[in-house]
């Protein structure tokens, strides 16, 4: 739970604090300093308009964090809910709730988050709208998996036979003991989001320019490749550490808790 | 076993059905009129209403949700896709050719990856916490997060750019296939390998294990017969999952070598809103998605029946 708490710190952190650390406006247009080397003044240089690259970035982990983050709490919350839904409210129900789950699964998330996002036009709304959509089906199948599993243990069926609400007990008796389990899909959803949101970026569904997005970064940057490679590094490098940096406390917290499980 | 059949099959048309629901819902309550969308698109000039409304007539946008969901369904339930509501012409023509371009692709970034994976996966698990373990899970993790656009666009600067080996751009020799194919297999070597390797090792962990080498069993034989099939079950899960990653994977690849195929058909539809491309691809990516996932249910209750016994 430690290493999830620290990367949840920083990561808030950077989103919070990197804007006021940008040296430039990230969306000033300079042309006469346009595509520079990196050097003293720019530090990672300048893109095709003149743009600090290092501003962009750092700007840039709002849009490309942020809105991962805002989007896989979504999908966790939604998940949750629909999962709870299908483990408490009876046969009926979990039929019904499974079949969509099954349904939504139907495509592949980000092809579907291309369809969505691309035929509702272009926008951040739409981009937090459209992974959202097609992000909660993980978080509700743990969700009714380990639901079900509670169902035979005693507190539950005390609690049922107590006369207790299902709100009640869905609130009280099994989101306790979802939570870790949730946390662990949480950060595999956050890694995918940010990879979603810089795959549609890229492609042009997401975030729109002068937005500093990184996937939106990558997109301006690709045109001039041949001129400046090193423009499309950067941006790259950020989506791959922050990835890689949110798999590794998913990989840490599902291992603690296994241990965890092992010795209780 | 015909029973589990019977309802993973229903299961499976209960699923498409959804789809279908979903597919239109979203074509139906996209914003903007399409119908002036598709004009511009087909006409390409000032438009008057009645234009535009012939264009809906046609198009047959007139009609209430129900009412035009069935007119929608029923032709697809044939497999016929209807009509480019751009350029007019058939639509299962242009999207044969989009096929032909984007299998043998597929095809050949899954082999990339398992000829990777396969072998690495092996050798890591040798000895596993070693060095060429740990090397092996920390690429299968780098690969992992690295997108692919990003990933492409690298070889694209390193052996297109700076080497100037093989070509980027494009699909008229077969050289252009390699890094497009390269891209998308490095990605899923990185799945694979993970998944592989955490396969074996949990099947190396069963306890039946050292109570058949000292029944004399060679090592060999068990791991022939008695590691590689517990070891598959968890492969075989993921089938769909690579097959997830290996469709998303393709969109991106094929924009960004510039390839004709699914992936740039769907994009430079929806950028069009030609609406019946757009469907056309969505209705075939389920109907491919659902089908192998059937069979991947049916293949997993032969593997390890006990998977049917805990379902019911």
């Amino acid at each position: 739970m430690r290493s999830v708490a620290v990367l949840g710190g920083a990561i808030f952190l950077f989103v919070l604090v990197g804007p006021f650390l940008a040296p430039h406006d990230p969306t000033a247009i300079n042309i006469p300093e346009r595509l520079s080397p990196p050097g003293e003044e720019f530090l990672l240089g300048t893109d095709a308009l003149g743009r600090d690259i290092l501003s962009r970035l750092l700007h840039g982990a709002r849009w490309s964090l942020g809105l991962a983050f805002l989007v896989s709490l979504i999908g966790l919350i939604i998940g949750t809910v629909i999962g709870l839904v299908a483990a408490l409210g009876g046969k009926l129900a979990d039929w019904a709730v499974m079949r969509t789950t099954d349904t939504f699964l139907a495509f592949p998330e980000i092809v579907a988050a291309v369809v969505i996002a691309g035929l509702m036009g272009a926008g951040t709304w739409n981009l937090i709208f459209a992974l959202s959509v097609t992000g909660w089906m993980r978080y509700a199948r743990v969700a009714r998996g380990i639901g079900l599993s509670l169902q035979s243990r005693g507190y539950v069926i005390q609690a049922k036979l107590a006369g207790l609400s299902p709100w009640y007990i869905a609130r009280w008796h099994y989101l306790p003991s979802l939570l870790p389990s949730l946390t662990v899909v949480w950060t595999g959803m956050f890694a995918r989001a940010i990879l979603g949101i810089s795959t549609l970026g890229f492609l042009g569904f997401g975030v729109q320019p002068p937005m500093p997005e990184w996937g939106t970064m990558l997109l301006d940057a690709r045109i001039h490749m041949r001129s400046t490679p090193f423009q499309m590094i950067w941006p790259g490098l950020a989506v791959v550490t922050s990835v890689l940096a949110i798999n590794l406390a998913g990989d840490a917290l599902r291992d603690a808790l296994a241990d965890e499980g092992n010795h209780s | 076993m015909i029973a589990t059949l019977l309802s993973l099959l229903l299961r499976a048309v209960v699923v498409l059905a959804g789809t279908a629901v979903l597919t239109f819902a979203l074509l139906w309550n996209a914003p903007g009129d399409p119908a002036q969308a598709i004009a511009m698109a087909r006409f390409d000039a000032l438009l008057t209403e009645d234009v535009i409304d012939q264009v809906r007539e046609e198009v047959g946008l007139n009609a209430n949700f129900w009412g035009a969901f069935v007119d929608w369904v029923g032709p697809l339930l044939v497999l016929d896709f209807g009509n480019s509501a751009v350029t007019g012409r058939p639509v299962w023509p242009d999207l044969w050719v989009s096929i032909t371009y984007t299998f043998p692709l597929a095809l050949a970034g899954l082999a990339i990856g398992l000829v990777i994976s396969l072998p690495l996966a092996i050798l890591a698990t040798q000895h596993p916490g070693r060095l060429l373990d740990r090397f092996a899970v920390a690429i299968a993790s780098l690969g992992t997060a690295i997108p692919a656009f990003w990933l492409g666009l690298l070889l694209i600067l390193l052996f297109a750019v700076q080497l100037d080996w093989l070509p980027a751009m494009g699909a008229r020799t077969p050289a252009h296939a390699i890094l497009p194919a390269l891209t998308l297999g490095l990605g899923v070597a990185a799945s694979l390998t993970r998944i592989i390797r955490s396969g074996i090792l949990e099947a190396r962990g069963q306890q039946f294990l050292p109570a058949l080498s000292r029944r004399g069993v060679s090592p060999k034989a068990i791991g022939r017969d008695h590691v590689a099939p517990h070891a598959a079950v968890p492969v075989v899960t993921v089938v769909g999952l690579e097959l997830a990653f290996l469709l998303e994977g393709l969109v991106v690849v094929e924009v960004i070598f510039g390839r004709p195929g699914l992936g740039t058909f769907l994009t430079s539809a929806i950028l069009d809103r030609d609406f019946p491309h757009v469907q056309a691809v969505v209705v075939l990516t389920a109907l491919v998605f659902v089908s192998v996932n059937l069979i991947v249910d049916v293949i997993y209750r032969q593997i390890d029946p006990r998977i049917g016994e805990r379902d019911a």
